[in-house]
């Protein structure tokens, strides 16, 4: 008698899909990729020049999120932490009190995603904290309740 | 400009409260099954009365102050509506229930009057609402359900003032704005910014907040034209349906749970920050103007007890820390400011209430219960800037 076994929960005609509680990006996937790949050319130009607010706008902008886009997603992770790894610590202030709302809530994202990946503590975990730190002096708490309810994870 | 009037009711978190019409009496639940009538004797709360007949917690009271009715609704998924009589046997005026079935299989979160008192809302977690009415004939309260499209449990009900349209807000991230027009009840409503023609369970409109979250509290302005909802991504979302414009405000601080309108252009909303909040604005915006809990003032009056000794430098408090420092290992303060809050209530706000409403019908003063057991009620006009964003918050 196998019917110990069925999921139940899978012939549920009314559960609630994740798809219905977040929209994905509207943008191809593959267009998502291309995207995010030429903001990475954009950035290291902008960081070149040393201007790390334009570069941080630049990176923040437009964000992938959702289900699809994974390489995408990674690729922009690589870039913001790239921009977080080359400010200095007393700059890090004025370049967050730059930032657009909008700007600070995915800032605060990235943060946690890079916290939340396994063995990058000892590579990256006190320039994450301290931006975590200083970010969170200027948005609150608020932004970091936002990172934790909005679905277009990035 | 008034201090807030403070009452500590009780040891246990209050989950709702809600005032009779003149104020002297307040229905409250404990985190319990039984509702607790607390009457003002001079300057206190005293427990007049215990009405038990919900067999689990319950969530929402509402006291509808024209026909001094109180509805109930329960996590046992039960609603009842209480109403004094004179008992047979006494001649005493005693609350007796009437059992509502509200025919949904999970538990009641919120329930309302409408504002001519005819019918009540209940939110449930069955994903629906149910708009019970009164039956003369069988003397019966009967339940129909709104159910489509909501998707999640509802967490909270507001009533137009039409008596017909109602908000709510629910755990799928977004607020509606419902037609509970009942036949026989109801007389046609004229046609608002809304709609016309309204059957029931139309959607009038459906609203959620950029970075999603669940919505919290709902509530329509006195004259029903503009919506607000509080979700749980630390953001207020105000609705000009005839814009159509929807204004978002994101808020530094931890979410607001419940939120009332003050009057058209104001509105207090108040949750896991511990104090008050007041937002102001209209159709061409809105913004955050201030905090009804003066955290400056508070901790003035919360000084430790300055130790009034003889003048000299051995007595001067300074000395004092340092030698508490020392020999204690009490760094700053003395112990029992280190727990506390800089704010009046000490946790969550879980219900916010208009509670004096001046010539105008603006609403000056609201109540708030909160789940340190204070039950506080303040005065909205008295607005003091927020203090830095780190200001009241201790890590």
């Amino acid at each position: 008698m196998s019917f110990r076994k069925i999921d139940i929960d899978a012939y549920d005609e009314d559960v609630l899909l994740e798809a219905e509680l977040c929209e994905p990006d509207p943008r191809d996937p593959a267009q998502v990729l291309s995207d995010a790949k030429q903001k990475q050319a954009a950035v290291r130009s902008t960081l070149a020049k040393g201007d790390i607010p334009g570069a941080l706008g630049i990176a923040l902008d437009s964000t992938p999120y959702g289900p699809n886009v994974e390489e995408a997603k990674n690729l922009t992770l690589q870039t913001v932490v790239s921009i977080l790894n080359s400010t200095k610590s007393s700059e890090i202030n004025n370049v967050v009190k730059a930032l657009s709302q909008d700007a600070q809530d995915t800032l605060m994202k990235y943060l946690y995603k890079g916290m939340g990946m396994p063995g990058w503590g000892d590579v990256s975990g006190s320039v994450l904290l301290g931006w975590h730190e200083k970010l969170t002096e200027v948005a609150g708490t608020g932004c970091i309740v936002r990172v934790m309810t909005d679905r277009r994870t990035v | 400009m008034s201090a807030p009037e403070v009452y500590s009711i009780a040891k246990t978190p209050v989950t709702c409260h809600a005032f009779n019409a003149d104020r002297s009496q307040v229905a409250i639940s404990l985190n319990d099954n039984n509702v607790q009538v607390y009457s003002k004797q001079g300057k206190e709360w005293i427990l007049s009365e215990t009405l038990s007949e919900h067999d689990k917690l319950i969530t929402s009271i509402d006291w509808a102050p024209n026909s001094n009715r109180i509805v109930t609704a329960s996590q046992d998924r039960n609603a009842y509506v209480w109403s004094l009589s004179p008992d047979p046997l006494t001649g005493k005026l005693v609350w007796k229930p009437t059992l509502v079935l509200l025919r949904i299989n999970r538990a009641a979160t919120f329930v309302r009057w409408s504002p001519n008192e005819d019918k009540f809302a209940v939110a449930s977690g069955a994903r629906a609402i149910a708009i019970c009415s009164f039956d003369p004939e069988n003397n019966w309260w009967v339940a129909r359900q709104l159910k489509k499209p909501i998707r999640s449990t509802v967490l909270s009900v507001d009533w137009h003032p039409n008596n017909v349209l109602l908000a709510a807000g629910s755990a799928d991230m977004k607020a509606r704005v419902f037609s509970a027009y009942i036949k026989d009840v109801d007389k046609r409503p004229s046609p608002t910014i809304w709609g016309e023609k309204l059957p029931f369970n139309t959607i009038c409109g459906e609203y959620s907040s950029p970075a999603g979250g669940w919505v919290h509290a709902v509530g329509f302005s006195p004259s029903g034209d503009v919506l607000a909802f509080a979700s749980h991504d630390s953001s207020i979302s105000i609705v000009y349906p005839g814009g159509p414009m929807v204004y978002n405000i994101r808020i530094s601080s931890l979410p607001y749970v419940t939120l009332t309108w003050t009057s058209e252009d104001a509105l207090v909303a108040a949750g896991h920050d511990c104090q008050p909040v007041v937002f102001s604005g209209s159709e061409q915006g809105w913004a955050l103007v201030g905090t009804l809990d003066d955290t400056t003032a508070s901790t003035a009056s919360k000084a430790p007890g300055a130790r009034t000794g003889t003048v000299g430098r051995l007595n001067s408090a300074a000395f004092n820390t340092f030698r508490n420092a020392d020999t204690r290992g009490h760094t700053g303060g003395d112990a029992a400011s280190d727990t506390e809050l800089l704010t009046v209530h000490q946790n969550t706000i879980t219900s916010v209430r208009p509670y004096v409403y001046n010539s105008e019908g603006v609403v000056s003063m609201v109540s708030t219960t909160g789940v340190d057991g204070k039950l506080v009620i303040w005065d909205v006009n008295a607005v003091s800037a927020l203090t830095g964003k780190m200001g009241g918050l201790r890590v």
